[in-house]
């Protein structure tokens, strides 16, 4: 479970406070792999990031027993100026590892980016930076019970989405999602409940088809 | 593979020492010694100066170690807080691991300046002792507290700093154009016995120059200090360590939050 207790996010803007969420009240069974749905703005990737620790609600909090990975996205998670190599040494070292050499070598050969993994990663293409994230999550043991992903393989090619693709299916029956996706067909082999957002709340909604319904509903109208 | 948040900060702040060095003295191999390089070619600069017009001792110090004791603890500040004020917003991507909180990177940078300055310190009257130069201060004690407290004065603006950068972008710009001044009224070239008296309330709310005055007090033997107050700079010290911490505890999110 993970639990929303009174939670608010806002934004100080120019004509005052910009409420992404308000009050929000919830408890989210995790038994399930979890869809987030929402039009551009709703605040998935910000929902993403709290529920991973990387940002925090303005007021109230999010609790939860589980252990939950850090938000494995494009933007955050992995350093500009250092190499592949050397983020992966990093989330190592931060992790308790002392012999970081094991899993350099499996993300390395995860990623298949070749000579660009001991390059900066602000010379990355999108695919690229996907691949070295995505690889960062499954090299290590850590045994999440929730991964969380933005947007992750929507980037990646092919090969790289089959693969992932492969170890999600793989991984699904420990671990569960909570997924950022546009890709509808994409979320649907993944995830079995969606939560809804808008109107500064979310609402959870145990079956992914009813859910897609009602996003459908009332976000697109117009097709 | 539970861990004590201790154990976890430990871990955190021992990765982010390796990825700044890393980043920091491997993109150039001559890093560090740079670090050691620019204070001994200032100080070496300053002394032949002053013995081209005929002087070799100030206050009775030779001049090189008069003008390094002063020297190196002001390079130490004046490169310390720009670097604490850009700790946080430099490691930015790497906040997104929960076990990275925002004062991690600020300690992390803390230590490496400091272990720098302890090596500098070192090497430097090291290389004036090989050179024949008088250099084990009078009171070694004396000279430990004044530099302990100079790293607590500097911590403590430096939490500031990272505060303000939060407020204002521009911050470290403006900080550059602070230091560089600080620099002629800190008494890195002057005691304060060379100042007339009545103009010593010029230097003395300037916490460096106490700290100078202090340090030269604690090196030689001749020399006492008309001014320098440990009490001064290490309530000042208190007040900005208590009003940083305090302001990071407000603002913690802000820090995480993009």
């Amino acid at each position: 479970m993970i639990h929303f207790k009174n939670m608010s996010k806002y934004y100080p803007t120019s004509s005052g406070r910009s409420y992404v969420f308000k009050d929000v009240n919830l408890s989210i069974p995790m038994d399930k792999s979890i869809a987030v749905l929402g039009p551009n703005g709703a605040g998935k990737s910000t929902l993403i990031r709290m529920i991973g620790g990387a940002d925090a609600p303005s007021k109230g909090s999010i609790e939860s027993p589980l252990n939950i990975s850090w938000p494995l996205g494009l933007q955050g998670g992995l350093q500009g100026s250092m190499s592949g190599r050397e983020n992966v040494r990093f989330v190592a070292r931060i992790h308790g590892h002392k012999n970081t050499k094991s899993v350099e070598d499996k993300v390395e050969e995860f990623a298949e980016i070749g000579k660009y993994y001991n390059e900066p990663v602000k010379t990355y293409s999108n695919g690229m930076r996907a691949r070295v994230a995505f690889g960062l999550s499954m090299a290590f043991d850590f045994d999440f019970d929730v991964l969380l992903i933005d947007e992750l393989n929507a980037v990646g090619d092919m090969a790289f989405r089959k693969k992932s693709e492969a170890i999600l299916k793989e991984k699904y029956k420990k671990t569960k999602l909570i997924m950022v996706n546009h890709n509808l067909p994409q979320l649907k082999t993944f995830c079995e409940s969606a939560i809804l957002l808008g109107q500064q709340t979310i609402q959870y909604i145990e079956s992914i088809d009813e859910a897609i319904e009602q996003y459908k509903q009332s976000h697109v109208k117009s097709s | 593979m539970a861990r004590a948040s201790l154990q976890i900060m430990r871990d955190t702040v021992h990765a982010l020492i390796m990825r700044e060095i890393k980043t920091r003295f491997g993109s150039s191999k001559l890093g560090y010694f740079w670090a050691l390089a620019e204070p001994a070619l200032q100080a070496s600069f300053m002394a032949i100066m002053f013995s081209l017009i005929g002087r070799s001792s100030l206050s009775g110090a030779p001049v090189a170690v008069f003008i390094l004791v002063a020297l190196i603890p002001f390079k130490f500040f004046s490169k310390l807080l720009p670097q604490l004020a850009a700790s946080v917003e430099a490691n930015k991507g790497l906040l997104a691991y929960r076990q990275v909180s925002p004062i991690d990177p600020f300690i992390a940078r803390l230590l490496i300046e400091v272990a720098t300055f302890i090596l500098v310190y070192i090497i430097l009257m090291g290389i004036l002792a090989w050179l024949g130069f008088e250099v084990w201060p009078a009171d070694l004690l004396e000279l430990i507290t004044v530099s302990g407290l100079l790293m607590l004065l500097a911590s403590g603006l430096g939490l500031l700093l990272c505060n303000a950068v939060l407020y204002w972008q521009d911050t470290p710009k403006l900080l550059g154009m602070v230091t560089t001044p600080m620099m002629f009224i800190s008494g890195i070239f002057y005691s304060a016995t060379m100042i007339p008296s009545q103009y010593w309330y010029l230097f003395t709310w300037n916490p460096l120059f106490h700290v100078i005055e202090l340090s030269r007090e604690a090196m030689f033997i001749t020399y006492v200090t008309p001014v320098g107050d440990a009490y001064y700079v290490a309530f000042l010290a208190l007040i900005f360590n208590a009003a940083g911490l305090m302001l990071y505890q407000v603002n913690k999110h802000r820090f995480i939050a993009s």
